[in-house]
């Protein structure tokens, strides 16, 4: 009796494997939305807090958010302005410092975006993002 | 094996009968923009296939450059209808993917991810866009190299500094190849500038920025 359940349940569970590998063969070449990002190009808001003044804080959110509000004293860098917006944060930066991007939650890729350009094309060392991003920051500011 | 075959079948038919009513046309849309255009818009087409209207609780997407519209709240049976997102390209570069979440009252397929793909086509890639010096570091030329993106070809560039404190010259290292020395005329204080780039025939403007910081640099 047991190995009877045992063999309908590897059955059931052969047949739900089916959609899942096919899923897997028709969307191989497909990219993830989110940028790759390694683990130690990420910081929580309290290690980036603890920077201090060695830290420059990078809004990639949306005009509109940024105005709403956004960290004291961050610079407003998104991809909508970036070729207005970059002179001006790059005339605030310092090879020592460290640049934290951060962009609404955990879930939008915005900072990611910025981190990667800043990185890539600019070419600076030391840039993370933040995790869970703004929303993040939000309720450790209390 | 009479348990056997019941299970087997069941779930065939478990599979078979849980249809989404909602059926899309394609959830994943690949565009193309002209390096001239402003946004890209994405049509994803669907069709209620059921017996019973579809009411869309909720549109979502991935980024705030993106955005999404349902033309209907409700979508009785047979009716046709599309979502349309429009992708804000901005100073965006490469390939970008964007997610649009569709949440439906349709029991067999409450969520739906819509992918919009946009390749914006790179006229230009410049490596690096910054170039900076230490302050009292000796002001000797950097490099900034420059070339044609795919399925692009320029034949000249010009290349101009916003202030006096920077010369640039511009070399011609190859086919659709450059390279612009970048030199401060002094680094005892802190200077910058904006380099305009502008390729020959080509309405776009490219940018980089030279700098003289108040550290020492690390280059």
């Amino acid at each position: 009796m047991r190995s009877s359940l045992v063999r309908q349940a590897l059955i059931l569970a052969a047949l739900a494997l089916v959609p899942g590998l096919g899923q897997a063969i028709y969307f191989r070449d497909r990219v993830s939305w989110r940028s790759p990002i390694p683990a130690s190009e990420m910081v929580t808001v309290t290690q980036a807090r603890a920077w201090g003044e060695n830290a420059i804080w990078i809004d990639a959110r949306p005009d509109e958010e940024f105005a709403r509000d956004h960290v004291p004293g961050a610079l407003s860098l998104n991809e909508d302005r970036w070729n207005e917006l970059l002179p001006q944060f790059l005339a605030a930066w310092s090879p020592e410092k460290k640049v934290v991007v951060y962009c609404g939650s955990e879930g939008c890729n915005a900072s990611r975006e910025v981190a990667r350009r800043l990185r890539k094309e600019a070419q600076l060392p030391n840039v993370f993002v933040i995790e869970g991003g703004w929303e993040e920051w939000l309720k450790t500011r209390k | 094996m009479r348990t056997q075959i019941f299970a087997v079948t069941l779930s065939i038919v478990i599979c078979v009968t849980a249809h989404a009513e909602l059926k899309w046309e394609e959830t994943a849309v690949e565009l193309h923009p002209a390096p001239s255009d402003k946004e890209a818009v994405g049509h994803f087409k669907y069709q209620n296939t059921g017996s019973k209207p579809v009411r869309f609780k909720s549109v979502h997407t991935s980024c705030g450059c993106t955005a999404a519209q349902s033309q209907k709240e409700e979508v009785p049976p047979g009716e046709k209808g599309e979502i349309t997102a429009t992708f804000k390209i901005g100073d965006r570069t490469g390939t970008q993917v964007k997610t649009v979440t569709v949440q439906t009252d349709d029991p067999t397929n409450v969520t739906t991810v819509l992918t919009l793909k946009a390749v914006i086509p790179q006229e230009l890639e410049i490596n690096p866009t910054f170039v900076f010096w230490g302050k009292g570091e000796a002001p000797n030329a950097k490099t900034i190299v420059v070339h044609a993106g795919k399925d692009f070809s320029v034949k000249q560039l010009k290349v101009a500094s916003s202030t006096p404190d920077f010369q640039t010259k511009v070399e011609q290292t190859g086919k659709d190849q450059f390279k612009i020395d970048v030199q401060p005329r002094e680094t005892d204080r802190i200077i910058a500038a904006t380099l305009t780039i502008q390729p020959e025939d080509s309405s776009k403007t490219f940018y980089a920025t030279a700098r003289v910081t108040n550290a020492p640099a690390i280059q």
